[in-house]
């Protein structure tokens, strides 16, 4: 598949113009971000955090994450200085035992409620720990989002440049009901409003992204990229009719093929047999190398696209950005990276975040530099603690 | 001591704007002074007594140079001129610190990890047949209530009052041989499938479906003592404990993430299936021995495994081997064969009435 804003490894990717900047133009002379982390130093600190974690059943991830970020933070160098990552490990403990209180209290309201109000009693066959476990799954959902975005605003708020704290506003519950009720639409719309949902959570996040004074702009709009995405969202589901036609012509072919008489498939059904076994797992492998030819990288395509339509409509005064992230760098990034984490059991987790970030230095491109003079610390320090309702739901990794 | 102004070079926020300055750096006996390189004019003068390093060489690729209580930095790339400074002032000396050696880290840790890993699965095994018999019977019963609730739900059960009575006796016997001290209890289920199984709390249940399979009262005896042989070593509790300690040592190696806890999943059913193989085998010969124990035929138990290898030829145990929670049933057979001798394990009166409880 061709890739049509791909950049050639070590060149900037071409210019996307942008509407006309406010104030004044910015100087053309293109930088990336370095990273110099080493991984064997990376897996160093890791596996501390992993043997903290096993002696303290999990309850040291909070300073493991510390660590981590202030590795990987201070090994990325923007314009020659590096970040830095201000966050303490019991800011993050705090935040998640105040969640874990508030749990607590809706848990003793659900009771109160079963108690006093069903008599003990709601559906046949459903008690009150399941009843505990079902409302706090269905409050999780909206949760998350909100824990999304005050998760990232306690990230940036413990993250420096140039001696400079970064900074997010806006309401986290607002952007919370904001993408609940977009991801609500767009799963009832089969998936129809996706560039909907990406344009309108993406803007959030970047105009209300802060470095110190300095803020983001957004120029994007989602009319930009409607017809790319149909045009993706008609192939995928071609993709699929294929991928499903295949699927059964091999099936059909390996039935045949092997002499399977009608008893035999019966006794397909009997889990136990080795035979089953086999086919099953055969038939998997099979699903899975046909998913990931066909459907993945089309996916791939999407995303590399998203990506540097969201990056090259960003801008922080006089700093455009731009990436030319293709869709075989998004396989990695999306693909490779999950089953790197999934088949080395969590072990490849340094790894990963070693790759992101290499990626991330070669494809993001800056042009122009900020007026640092004009760029103030702001005004506000950020949350006291931090990241409790990422922790309890959302999969926050680091 | 004076380091000279051209021997350190260093970037200076001033911690109010975003603006950078290259600076010299020279340390004095009382302070440390930063000068412009550009132009030599004085940047700013740090008190040493004031001075901090904030991170370190292990996580920061460049620990800064603070003054306390100030937001302004100063970066000093070079690792040597950070040494230089940190040795000439004692009191930043962690400024100069060098990065600790990744390969004797990577294994230190690993092996600690290894250790720390085995030493848990240890403490898993043990501290669950320590732990077990000491949990109270009440909560063990509350426990085995909410599975029950999850496995049988609203099925029917068989009321017939004498089988019960029958069956309970039988079961109080072996208990007591067998030393468990708690309340135990059978509840007969309508229909199938063929089976029975013991839940925390001493709460035996028996599916109609193996009653009408057995041959006579001996081998339903064996059946029987199998789940007693459960219930007074505590299997069901141990299990849920090691389950939930592998799941718990699982997310902590793991990070826990979501998509790992999916296929870890997958390594703890495996334990726990090898858990139930070990369980399976324990309980075998308790139930042989504790038939033993009352004079009672404990020949029924090997009989009836002998009666299912009829119905599934083809073992789904020796199949599956480290996927199936139970042994090969021909082993069973071979380590559970006793004599025909022994008095009955139910009279014919009490027989009859658990044949008929159901209808």
């Amino acid at each position: 598949m061709s890739d049509p804003v791909g950049g050639a490894v070590g060149l900037p990717p071409p210019f996307e113009p942008q509407p006309a900047p406010p104030h004044q133009a910015p100087a053309l002379a293109p930088t990336r971000p370095v990273y110099d982390g080493k991984l064997s130093e990376l897996y160093g600190i890791y596996l501390r955090h992993l043997l903290l974690m096993v002696l303290t059943l999990g309850w040291s991830r909070f300073w493991g994450r510390t660590r981590i970020r202030r590795y990987l933070w201070n090994h990325m160098a923007v314009l020659g200085d590096r970040f830095e990552y201000r966050g303490r490990g019991i800011e993050l403990m705090v935040g998640f035992l105040i969640v874990l209180a508030i749990l607590a209290v809706w848990a003793g309201v659900i009771w109160a409620v079963w108690h006093f109000g069903l008599h003990d009693r709601a559906v046949p066959g459903v008690d009150i720990v399941n009843l505990i476990f079902v409302s706090i799954a269905l409050i999780g959902v909206p949760l998350a989002y909100v824990g999304q975005y005050s998760g990232l605003r306690y990230k940036l708020s413990r993250t420096r440049w140039r001696g400079i704290r970064c900074a997010m506003e806006g309401s986290s519950w607002s952007y919370g009901a904001r993408a609940t009720f977009l991801n609500f639409a767009n799963a009832m719309t089969a998936r129809l409003l996706t560039p909907v949902v990406s344009v309108n959570l993406a803007r959030p996040r970047i105009v209300h992204a802060r470095v110190g004074t300095q803020g983001f702009d957004f120029a994007g709009n989602v009319g930009d990229i409607y017809g790319r995405y149909v045009g993706f969202y008609f192939l995928n589901i071609l993709a699929w009719g294929v991928a499903i036609g295949i699927a059964a012509a091999a099936l059909g072919g390996v039935i045949e093929r092997a002499g399977f008489g009608q008893e035999e498939i019966k006794a397909l059904g009997d889990l136990g047999r080795l035979r089953t076994i086999l086919l099953i797992a055969g038939a998997a492998f099979g699903a899975y190398i046909l998913f990931g030819v066909m459907i993945l990288p089309l996916r791939c395509w999407w995303r590399a696209y998203l990506y540097r339509y969201l990056v090259s409509h960003t801008r922080a005064g006089n700093v455009l950005f731009t990436t030319g992230i293709s869709t075989r760098q998004m396989w990695g990034y999306l693909v490779l990276n999950y089953l790197i984490v999934l088949l080395s059991f969590g072990l490849g987790w340094p790894w990963v975040m070693h790759r992101t970030l290499r990626l991330i230095a070669n494809e993001l491109w800056l042009y122009g530099a900020p007026d640092g003079s004009a760029i103030g610390q702001p005004l506000d320090k950020g949350p006291r603690f931090g990241e409790g309702l990422l922790d309890m739901f959302d999969v926050s990794g680091i | 001591m004076s380091l000279g102004p051209s021997a350190i070079r260093g970037r200076y926020y001033d911690g109010k704007t975003a603006d950078v300055r290259e600076v010299t750096v020279v340390a004095t006996p009382g302070e440390v002074i930063l000068r412009d390189v550009a132009n030599a004019a004085l940047v700013a003068r740090w008190p040493i007594v004031e001075l901090g390093v904030l991170g370190d060489s292990e996580h920061e690729a460049v620990p800064l140079l603070v003054r306390r209580n100030e937001e302004a930095r100063l970066a000093i790339d070079d690792a040597e001129q950070r040494r230089a400074l940190g040795a000439s002032v004692p009191e930043i000396a962690r400024l100069g610190a060098q990065r600790p050696s990744t390969a004797g880290r990577l294994l230190q840790f690993s092996v600690g990890l290894a250790a720390a890993v085995a030493l848990f699965w240890v403490a898993l095994q043990s501290g669950s047949d320590l732990l077990a018999p000491l949990v109270p019977n009440r909560l063990q019963a509350r426990m085995g209530e909410g599975v029950y609730a999850q496995l049988v739900g609203q099925r029917p059960l068989c009321q017939g009052e004498k089988g019960l009575t029958a069956l309970n006796h039988f079961v109080s016997q072996l208990a007591v041989a067998g030393g468990y001290d708690g309340p135990i209890k059978v509840r007969v289920v309508k229909d199938g499938p063929i089976n029975a199984f013991t839940l925390p709390g001493g709460i035996l249940i028996l599916y109609s479906a193996l009653i009408d399979r057995t041959a006579d009262g001996n081998e339903l005896g064996g059946v029987i003592a199998h789940e007693i042989g459960h219930a007074v070593h505590y299997h069901p509790i141990k299990g849920l404990v090691r389950q939930y300690g592998t799941e718990q040592i699982l997310k902590a190696i793991t990070g826990g993430y979501s998509e790992i806890g999916t296929l870890g999943s997958g390594g703890t059913i495996l334990l726990a299936l090898r858990n139930g193989r070990a369980f399976e085998r324990e309980a075998d010969a308790t139930g042989v021995s504790l038939l033993e124990k009352l004079g009672l035929r404990a020949d029924g138990m090997s009989r009836f495994f002998e009666e299912l290898l009829k119905i599934e030829p083809h073992d789904p145990a020796a199949v599956a081997g480290i996927w199936s929670d139970h042994p090969p049933t021909a082993e069973r057979v071979a380590a559970t064969r006793r004599p025909p001798i022994g008095a009955p394990d139910f009279t014919d009166a009490e027989w009859q009435a658990i044949r008929t409880m159901c209808r």
